[in-house]
């Protein structure tokens, strides 16, 4: 997270101050329902593949669209101020790389749904690959969209009408997108090369309790063959030991009362 | 399904040789239908169960009733269908094969089916690696972690924004349902173990270049489309054809010649690198080895071409030649190569040389060509090009297959050859061992060094190599900079010339001698000319001169020319602008009567040096002249480089080369 260093409140850099505080912010969420996209992406096609689903992807890429298109005015504007101060501008221009990055990646996702919209109509949900995935990504839905909870109604209209409907705003939106992307380059000359993170290079980890837990599992699933062939050897054993120590106590119980 | 890529493709981006990913898809999609599908069941962990797992033998026996095939062969189907990421395996998940036993298996979710047209991107990878450092640190093996440190480097000015996407993706993956996030877990890593192989394993999505043009797309119908079919058919119609038992015939001798070569049909001494990562067999078999292996000596046995094509048969051939005093057949044919193969701007003076040498009447390694082929050849040097010593080339290599290859192959040299030669042990090389052998693999010698090696040898070789010279003359020109044949020195020889008259004014000329036996050859070329046939080019050439220093030459003779001294006429020939002074011819001529008899004596006892060691920047010459002359002498001079002794024919006859 590129942290903003300059806490001076300097009359000519307070604005900018609140500006960078702005476009972090915009871009936090940005990347935060891209990577929600990017898991309601990759249950398309799948077994999960509804028409709920697609109705999330819709709303999450319209607000992935909305806050992208804010997010490139700001820093557009911003970066193309030529009364700038060096800092402010290395920090924008962090903001820019995070932002043409992310930008990338929604671009990429949302071509790949397309497609593979295309080939796996919902129609015919023969064709939907058994993932094995069963729940839907409503909660993922409402994280990008930062609703407590999704009260999704399924509009029961024709799937033709729709999809077809869906398929030329999709187009155009990845057109758009496209288009920025080419604007931003045209617009503002940002050299990458000379923009460096503050992060570090590995993250903390978030939170161990969450950890252990999945660290279990996938232990699990490396041996599942094993394991209930573990247990029913250490539950039979232990009703063996069980059973012999049981009629080692009873024998010498005997042999105390009837010597 | 291919996912099109509408993002600014720069072209090249198309992947050929996966085109049966389009098929893996179709059969995985029957696969996988619930009806007629793969029957699948649910996976049971510990704290939960995941519906849709399969296991390897419903697989391979789905895939033999589908498709009527034996076994084994599903077994391979199968494991291509694993190794290019349609299943993956849950247990042992990375080895991408199927085992044809109770392990589990699931189907990978579209999303990360592997696509013709997206290349899988690094910073994809590098969020996936952040996100299971995340998780758990720590847990990256060691190609991960140096993987993670090479993107870290290169991709350095996004490593914010990849940190903050894997946070955000891992949060986002926690409000998914246990059973979901363990799933989506797994096929991001199956994803990953495909795209991103372990070291030591082959991977599947091994592609070659990328292409511009998707080979699984539609061509479009245009008349250039049509016009290429018309083409094809019209050729394909004037393709001459020979007899199916003559073709199929050869086609059966190749196979059981070459059988027991082929490293993949049979073995490979001592063992296939490729397979056991050792790289003794390489070793054995460089092109510069002293001691060759048998298997490469029997090759040799073959045919004259394979023999000529390894290096070291080449050199074996070469030693035998020469003892046999036969070597320029060789020298000459590796010219021809050389020339044919070398750079465009070396041609010229690469054709000339080789005429000189081995072409030319009174040449010292002359070959022995027919009267026709020395035609055509002289002819097509009047304007050199790549293919221009074709035929002779032709002429001599079936000359030494038919003659000098057959008595090669009886020689002492090649019978000694073959006794040295190796015969390696073949390795037995346990499990352990190969993967020792893996992890010990070592990039070998870059190819600039390699170059440099070559080069060097190369050198060396031109250096040392004594010559076999069949013709003693002295006429010869030193080519300084194509050091590719040598002979023996003898410069100083050169200088103990008798005076001429107009010697006197060209002091500064290290080899007088050659004054005078150009101005000899200059008139013949006059006489010649003024015959205007080309047969007089030969006897030109007998009593020319070796001028030691090309560049010498011209410059002082222009000088002369000035002047208006006799060797005028020289230059009449190499530049057209004095043409007009033929008229001093007259004094050259009581010379011409001197010179076969003052070139004979100077045969005797002179092996003349071809790769001479002088600076063309030998430039001696009276002072007077210097100035102004020197660019306009030199531009003039350079039409007529090296020529001044052997005259090359197309310099002589064809004016507008005597400006270069």
């Amino acid at each position: 997270m590129p942290l903003v260093n300059n806490k001076v409140g300097d009359d000519c850099t307070v604005g900018t101050d609140k500006a960078l505080a702005d476009g972090e912010a915009l871009l936090q969420s940005l990347i935060k329902v891209v990577a929600c996209y990017r898991h309601l992406a990759s249950c398309v096609g799948g077994c999960t593949d509804s028409l709920q689903l697609r109705d999330e992807l819709r709303q999450t890429r319209e607000k992935a669209q909305k806050l992208a298109a804010s997010i490139c005015h700001h820093l557009t504007s911003h970066l193309r101020d030529k009364s700038l101060p060096e800092e402010q501008r290395k920090e924008m221009e962090l903001l820019w790389v995070a932002f043409s990055s992310s930008l990338e990646l929604l671009h990429v996702d949302m071509c790949k749904v397309f497609s593979m919209g295309d080939i796996f109509s919902l129609a015919n949900t023969a064709t939907l690959v058994q993932t094995g995935l069963q729940g839907g990504g409503s909660e993922v839905a409402a994280r990008a969209l930062s609703l407590p909870d999704l009260n999704q109604a399924l509009t029961p209209t024709p799937a033709a009408g729709l999809e077809s409907q869906e398929r030329s705003t999709m187009e155009q939106e990845i057109s758009q997108i496209d288009h920025m992307i080419d604007d931003m380059e045209m617009k503002v000359n940002v050299l990458r090369w000379m923009v460096e993170p503050y992060g570090p290079q590995y993250a903390d980890p978030l939170s161990s309790a969450d950890s252990a837990s999945l660290a279990l599992l996938s232990v699990d699933e490396e041996q599942p063959a094993q394991q209930p062939l573990c247990q029913r050897k250490q539950i039979f054993a232990f009703l063996l030991l069980f059973t012999v120590v049981l009629l080692a106590s009873t024998l010498s119980v005997c042999i105390v009362l009837f010597s | 399904m291919t996912i099109r890529n509408t993002l600014r493709d720069h072209g090249q981006r198309y992947r050929p040789r996966i085109a049966c990913l389009k098929k893996a898809e179709k059969v995985l999609l029957e696969m996988q239908d619930p009806k007629t599908g793969v029957k699948s069941q649910p996976q049971r962990l510990v704290i939960t169960t995941i519906p849709h797992a399969i296991t390897g033998e419903d697989i391979l026996s789905w895939l033999a009733d589908r498709f009527q095939i034996d076994t084994q062969e599903a077994r391979n189907f199968g494991s291509m269908l694993v190794a290019l990421g349609y299943i993956y395996p849950l247990q042992d998940h990375k080895r991408l094969v199927i085992k044809p036993d109770a392990s589990l298996y699931r189907f990978q979710t579209p999303y990360f089916w592997p696509t013709q047209q997206w290349p899988v991107e690094d910073t994809d990878y590098a969020i996936y690696l952040a996100k299971r450092n995340i998780r758990k640190k720590g847990i990256l093996e060691l190609h991960e972690q140096e993987q993670y440190n090479r993107l870290h480097k290169w991709m350095n000015h996004k490593w914010d924004f990849i940190v903050m996407q894997a946070k955000e993706q891992y949060r986002a993956a926690k409000e998914r349902k246990k059973p979901d996030r363990v799933v989506f877990d797994c096929q991001e890593r199956a994803y990953w173990v495909v795209h991103r192989p372990p070291p030591g394993t082959v991977s599947a999505m091994d592609y070659g270049l990328d292409r511009r043009i998707d080979p699984n797309a539609d061509e479009e119908k245009t008349p250039d489309f049509y016009g290429r079919i018309m083409i094809f058919t019209q050729q394909s119609i004037m393709r001459p054809r020979v007899k199916s038992s003559v073709s199929i015939g050869a086609l059966v001798k190749y196979c059981a010649t070459y059988n027991g070569h082929d490293p993949f049909l049979s073995k490979c001494l001592p063992s296939n690198p490729w397979i056991t990562d050792d790289i003794t067999y390489w070793n054995l078999n460089m092109p510069n080895v002293e001691i060759p292996t048998k298997m490469r000596v029997e090759r040799w046995t073959f045919s004259f071409g394979e023999l000529l094509s390894d290096p070291r048969g080449r050199d074996d051939f070469r030693l035998f030649l020469k003892k046999e005093f036969s070597g320029e057949n060789l020298a000459f044919w590796e010219g021809c190569e050389d020339l044919k193969w070398g750079t465009a701007a070396t041609m010229r003076e690469k054709a000339e040389q080789i005429y000189k040498s081995f072409l030319a009447r009174g040449a010292p390694r002359w070959i022995n060509i027919d009267g026709k082929t020395m035609e055509i050849t002289v002819n097509g040097l009047k304007h050199p090009h790549r293919y221009v010593l074709d035929a002779a080339q032709t002429h001599i290599y079936m000359l030494m297959k038919k003659d000098s290859f057959g008595r090669y192959l009886k020689s002492p040299v090649f019978k000694d050859t073959l006794k040295k030669a190796v015969c390696p042990e073949e390795h037995k090389y346990s499990d352990a061992q190969l993967e020792q052998n893996a992890k010990n693999r070592r990039p070998s010698l870059s190819p600039i060094v390699l170059r440099q090696q070559e080069k060097e040898h190369r050198a060396k070789m031109a250096a040392n190599a004594p010559v076999d010279i069949t013709q003693l003359c002295r006429y010869t020109t030193p080519v300084p900079h194509l050091a590719v044949y040598s002979g023996i020195s003898d410069f100083p020889s050169a200088n103990a010339s008798p005076s001429l008259p107009f010697l006197a004014h060209s002091p500064a000329c290290p080899s007088p001698i050659s004054v005078a036996l150009d101005s000899t050859s200059a008139s013949e070329r006059r006489a010649e000319a003024g015959e205007g046939g080309a047969a007089g080019i030969p006897e030109a050439r007998a009593p020319a001169a070796g001028s030691v220093s090309r560049s010498c030459m011209p410059l002082s003779l222009r000088r002369l020319l000035k002047r208006g001294c006799t060797p005028s006429t020289m230059f009449a020939s190499l530049s057209p602008k004095y043409h007009s002074a033929a008229g001093t011819s007259s004094r050259i001529q009581p010379i011409s009567p001197d010179q076969p008899s003052q070139a004979p004596p100077r045969r005797i006892g002179n092996f003349f040096q071809i790769k001479v060691d002088i600076p063309p920047e030998c430039r001696i010459y009276p002072i007077e002249s210097e100035d102004e002359d020197e660019e306009e002498n030199r531009a003039a001079s350079r039409g007529g480089v090296g020529a001044k002794e052997i005259i090359c024919p197309w310099e002589s006859l064809t004016p507008q080369n005597g400006t270069g």
